[in-house]
């Protein structure tokens, strides 16, 4: 049986037409851009909860009034969902291959907004787009009531209140670097334009800095050109190590975690600036040992190598931090105090702040003085949230019944 | 103990499972073109592929240990882990559809990676990084390498549905094994992409930056979305759903391995 063929815009549209949709929605985003030649900015409150009530409004309409309408059919269909897919797919195709809000963008990808997608007009219309076919598609399957349809719901609706919530907070989230000593409480930060933050209700001050670090490694490196040569190898410095770098066995016979050199000389002293010192032997395949004191050594005090031979240097690296932790005080604008110990990974909420422990002084090391963190406000976060729980929850049901189609089917 | 003393498990998996590759490939044509069916090489095959699986968690338990931290931080270890995970797919749909040739070319993958590693050994490194000691960790890196076994074998399936697709004697069978795979692989896909959401909002305080590598599980994230909702949609046109599902992979291959090597993934947090 041969279809007869549709004319172009009768409906029910196909995908010549969701694809016509998809690709004038592209060219006009594309137009506007150059047009205009800004680039779009999430809403700030309030326009965004303002944005947000009309793009919700729009789809209950939609759904409500003209539930029975050719273009609501279309908008809450398949095709009009595989062109949205694939409009959104495209775009993000683009973001993984053109290097994004870099400074050395060519004119024609500044222009029409490819070289910082999320923020452009077409980036914006394939949300929307996105917004209005899971917001009906998943309407629609509300009114019939089936366990299946929970999880299409849990799905479709978990992904749209996610990337809505993402998209509608953006601009409320607040994100505030802030070095903090032990000298004195910081009251601002500052955020990534280098703009202070102002009053923010609360300030902290460092009352202590600890890290741990990993046993530092000893690398064969070029003389001259300073190349690391024993690449693939590893060789952690610890009390009565032995090993194998290149040509050469190595074993540790004195390790010293904090030490200082005098003259050819490390010992052992605990003061600022101390660093790790090793003496050790290499013993070359050919039967030549070489032997004496290496260190990465410190801002304040300068480390040591071993010569190898004329080419080949044996050096430690700078030891890796294996965990950092602050203990904080944090004082509230109602004037109480709370203390708290601030690791990555581990951050701390205190009026609707969270804090994060982001970095120290990495050329003191152990010796810093101070601690970075970074103050996040995010009101909108619960809705995302909530939103990747769905996914989490629908994908879990995906995982236990797999498809629909059976060897029945075959 | 020492690498050298356990290094032997990988190599009885590697022994095992190419052996169980050879004896199922070799049943495979014989029932192909001589109608034989040899119920022992059958169990020989199981035998091998079972014990394999066994050798190389073995292997895996006792790398653990050395190291002292989850063997998920370098590349070449994703990659143990994805040939394990790709044998049990395999031998898994194996139980379930009796499809030899899948069989065979997951496990013969599961043999090509662990190969890869075993060449090229990568240095012991004890160290694991501040923001990587999270309860996150291993199941973000777990759920993912499920997910990219699962897509890996459907990725199989739509070359084994192309090929006789273009000599015209397709019967129609792969597209039931490749929704399945395509279904449950999305599934531990999206656990992945959320795992890893809310880890880097407790380590970083972002749940989304498009750093390239996120960028890219995106995109891979939506091209399986693609193929899902065109199979909804059109149920007699499995060509172009294989094919959708071929493209798919080649993604999901730029996302996992193929980051260092685009302009784009010199920034990424991620290191694999």
């Amino acid at each position: 049986m041969k279809k007869e063929k549709r004319p172009f815009w009768v409906f029910p549209w196909g995908y010549r037409e969701s694809f016509a949709v998809v690709i004038t929605v592209a060219i006009s985003g594309f137009a506007l851009s150059f047009i205009l030649q800004k680039e779009v900015s999430a809403p700030t409150w309030p326009n965004n909860i303002i944005t947000g009530v009309i793009l919700v409004a729009a789809i209950l309409l939609f759904h409500i009034f003209f539930p029975k309408h050719s273009f609501v059919k279309w908008l809450s269909g398949s095709y009009a969902a595989i062109s949205s897919i694939s409009f959104y797919l495209f775009l993000i195709i683009l973001m993984g291959f053109i290097p994004q809000n870099s400074n050395n963008s060519l004119e024609i990808l500044n222009g029409s907004g490819l070289s910082h997608i999320t923020s452009s007009h077409i980036f914006l219309f394939a949300q929307i787009y996105m917004f209005l076919v899971l917001g009906l598609v998943t309407l629609r399957r509300l009114e019939r009531f089936s366990t299946r349809n929970i999880f299409f719901f849990l799905n479709h609706f978990g992904l749209w209140l996610t990337l809505f919530a993402a998209g509608m907070g953006s601009s409320d989230i607040k994100r505030f670097t802030m070095e903090i000593n032990k000298n004195e409480p910081s009251f601002q930060g500052i955020n990534s334009k280098g703009e202070s933050s102002g009053d923010l209700g609360l300030a902290l001050q460092l009352e202590e800095f600890s890290i741990e670090h990993y046993s530092p490694k000893a690398f064969i490196i070029n003389a001259k050109t300073g190349d690391i040569m024993s690449e693939n190898q590893i060789f952690s410095l610890e009390k009565n190590a032995k090993g194998n770098l290149g040509e050469w066995q190595i074993a540790v016979k004195d390790f010293i975690e904090y030490g200082i050199g005098m003259g050819e000389k490390f010992h052992a002293v605990y003061d600022i600036g101390a660093a790790p010192a090793a003496y050790v032997e290499a013993k070359h395949s050919s039967g030549n040992i070489v032997e004496g004191w290496i260190s990465c050594g410190s801002f304040r005090f300068p480390g040591n190598f071993l010569e190898l031979s004329e080419e080949k240097l044996l050096i430690m690296a700078e030891p890796e931090a294996k965990s950092y932790l602050s203990k904080i005080k944090i004082y509230t604008k109602e004037g109480e105090v709370y203390l708290a110990d601030l690791s990555v990974g581990r951050p701390v909420s205190i009026n609707g702040w969270k804090i994060y422990q982001i970095s120290y002084d990495e050329s003191k090391g152990k010796w810093s003085e101070i601690s970075i963190v970074e103050l996040v406000k995010d009101p909108w976060l619960w809705l995302v949230y909530a939103g990747l729980i769905m996914l989490i929850a629908g994908a879990v049901y995906l995982i236990i019944t797999g498809s629909r189609t059976k060897n029945s089917e075959l | 103990m020492k690498p050298d003393d356990f290094t032997i498990f990988a190599n009885i998996s590697l022994i095992s499972w190419g052996l169980s590759g050879i004896i199922m490939s070799i049943l495979f044509f014989r029932e192909v073109f001589a109608d034989k069916k040899h119920k022992f090489w059958v169990i020989v095959a199981h035998f091998l592929a079972i014990s394999g699986l066994i050798s190389i968690i073995i292997f895996v338990v006792e790398l653990w240990l050395l190291l002292d931290r989850p063997p998920m931080r370098t590349l070449g270890e994703t990659r143990l882990w994805y040939s394990i995970f790709l044998v049990l797919v395999s031998y898994l749909v194996y139980l379930k559809w009796k499809y030899k040739a899948l069989f065979v070319s997951g496990i013969m993958f599961g043999v090509l990676f662990l190969l890869i590693n075993m060449l090229h050994p990568e240095a012991l490194n004890k160290n694991l990084p501040p923001a990587l000691q999270s309860a996150w960790f291993i199941p973000h890196v777990v759920v993912y390498m499920i997910a990219y076994a699962l897509l890996g074998m459907s990725w199989l399936v739509a070359i084994f549905g192309l090929l006789p697709y273009f000599r015209k004697q397709w019967k129609g069978r792969e597209t039931v094994i490749a929704d399945n795979l395509v279904y449950i692989g999305f599934g531990f896909l999206t656990l992945g992409l959320v795992f890893g959401a809310l880890w880097a909002k407790e380590a970083w305080g972002n749940y989304w930056t498009w750093d390239p590598k996120e960028t890219w599980a995106m995109i891979t994230w939506f091209a399986y979305m693609l193929y899902i909702h065109y199979r909804f949609r059109h149920n007699k046109n499995k060509i172009t759903a294989l094919l959708i599902l071929f493209f798919a992979f080649i993604l999901l291959i730029i996302c996992w391995l193929g980051m260092q090597y685009l302009s784009v993934g010199a920034n990424s947090v991620h290191t694999y």
